[in-house]
């Protein structure tokens, strides 16, 4: 059943000109469900493209990172440059104008989600397939776990209610306004950072793919050589033009994913950074 | 029939089986990556960073030392350019001394010739004086012999003898002058 949306689209015959009169499906939502190959789960549409799509992430990130850190010297080759200037934009970029010299020791953590990430990411740039991130489930998971590191950080750096203390009551305010400040706080700092954090990445992960897939499905429908010489010109001009859009938006795609992933990890700092010490 | 499709499709719910594989594959991310690999990698960016900085160390170290022995050189070439200016000053003074010295001398000497030569005259003139004493007595003798010899009665003759006398009283003395000189 879930699949039926994506055939329909893709379906052969179904052209622009074409005399069968059938029009353009656009891509549907439907592309983020792919067919499960075990269904048999309870409260789960079971084992599907998803966890394929999961294992490429991981093992691109566990090989990039095992080429990165295989025989490491002193006078870094080519190849060893680049796994330094990873750890050193993440250093540089993120943990030390965030959390200053005492967050280096959340350093290495941060690198792995943020190689993690963008690996997630990338495999929605291999045609037909989606970015891991692209289901709510893998962002979610990412943000819960980093939720409930800072909740453990700062309970351990500022005391358990001291941590909440100082996250719901912002120092330097009028009595009064705590009754308004309070409950925002807590909610803000409680529910909404989490669930936006995981939100975000999930939301543009999702969008960006649905955009490439229009083009892509856009482009094969106007695709039509069997309409007659004026109607295939015009259908490759179409054609064209979208295939175009396709890639400038691929390329844009690429930062975007790249971005996000900065995003995640800086904003994983960010919370980190308010659990070390009291801020504000 | 895409009414159904939608309500089918809710991108909002959490698949708990993608998020339990998901949270084991972070496990494994975060085992390897963050554990094993990345530590590996910032260790040996550690170890870089202490021996530039201390490369950097010794540099400073030797360009220290460096600037210590020079300043040792430059001081003994002051000194030995001090000591040289003092030679040449005492040598001036030496040689200004000894020019000093000798004319002095000289002078002295000069002094001593010139009081010797007096000296001399003076014995001469004394000698010549007692010389002379001697022989005034002699000729006075003799002049008063011939006074007494030769009659006294002839005044002009007596006039005579005395001025001949006298004549030859001064030619031998002139004469004695002019041997002292």
């Amino acid at each position: 059943m879930s699949a039926d949306v994506r055939i329909l689209a893709a379906e052969e015959g179904c052209h622009l000109f074409g005399d069968n009169g059938c029009g353009f499906e656009a891509p549907t939502v439907g592309m983020f469900f792919p067919e499960p190959w075990y269904g048999g789960i309870p409260g789960s549409a079971g084992i599907d493209l998803y966890m394929v799509l999961l294992l490429i992430a991981v093992g691109a990130t566990l090989l990039l990172w095992s080429w990165f850190s295989k025989k490491l010297s002193l006078v870094p080759g080519r190849r060893q440059s680049v796994g330094e200037m990873l750890v050193l934009f993440i250093r540089d970029q993120i943990s030390r104008p965030i959390m200053g010299a005492k967050g280096d020791r959340f350093l290495p953590f941060l690198t792995a989600i943020f190689s993690f990430i963008l690996l997630m990411n990338f495999t929605g740039l291999i045609p037909g397939l989606l970015p891991v991130n692209s289901n709510l489930a893998f962002p979610a998971m990412l943000s819960l776990v980093i939720y409930l590191m800072t909740l453990v950080v700062g309970m351990k750096h500022q005391g358990g209610w001291g941590y909440v203390k100082n996250q719901i009551f912002p120092p330097g305010m009028p009595k009064p306004i705590y009754v308004l400040v309070t409950p925002i706080e807590f909610l803000s700092v409680f529910i909404i950072r989490p669930v936006t954090h995981a939100l975000r990445l999930f939301a543009t992960m999702f969008a960006g793919s649905l955009l490439l897939a229009v083009f892509a499905y856009g482009g094969w429908y106007m695709l039509n050589l069997t309409a007659g010489p004026v109607l295939s010109t015009v259908s490759v001009l179409f054609s064209g033009a979208a295939l175009v859009g396709y890639l400038v938006f691929f390329v844009f795609e690429i930062l975007i994913m790249v971005v996000q992933a900065f995003i995640f990890t800086l904003l994983a700092s960010l919370y980190l950074n308010q659990s070390l010490e009291a801020a504000h | 029939m895409l009414v159904e499709l939608a309500a089918e499709y809710n991108i909002l719910r959490i698949d708990p089986v993608k998020f339990g594989f998901g949270l084991i594959a972070l496990a494994v991310v975060y085992f390897f990556v963050a554990r094993k690999a990345v530590p590996k990698v910032m260790k040996v960016l550690d170890e870089r960073h202490d021996a530039i900085e201390g490369g950097i160390e010794r540099a400073k170290t030797a360009e220290a030392e460096a600037e210590a022995i020079r300043q040792q050189y430059r001081e003994k070439l002051e000194e030995s350019h001090r000591e040289y200016a003092q030679e040449l000053e005492k040598a001036k003074e030496q040689r200004a001394a000894i020019i000093a010295e000798a004319r002095e001398e000289a002078q002295a000497e000069a002094r001593r010739i010139v009081a010797a030569a007096h000296a001399q005259i003076e014995a001469d003139r004394q000698q010549a004086f007692s010389q002379l004493k001697g022989e005034i007595g002699v000729l006075s003798t003799e002049l008063a012999g011939r006074i007494v010899g030769e009659s006294l009665s002839d005044s002009a003759a007596q006039n005579r003898v005395i001025d001949r006398f006298l004549d030859e009283l001064e030619r031998s003395e002139g004469k004695q002058q002019a041997e002292v000189r």
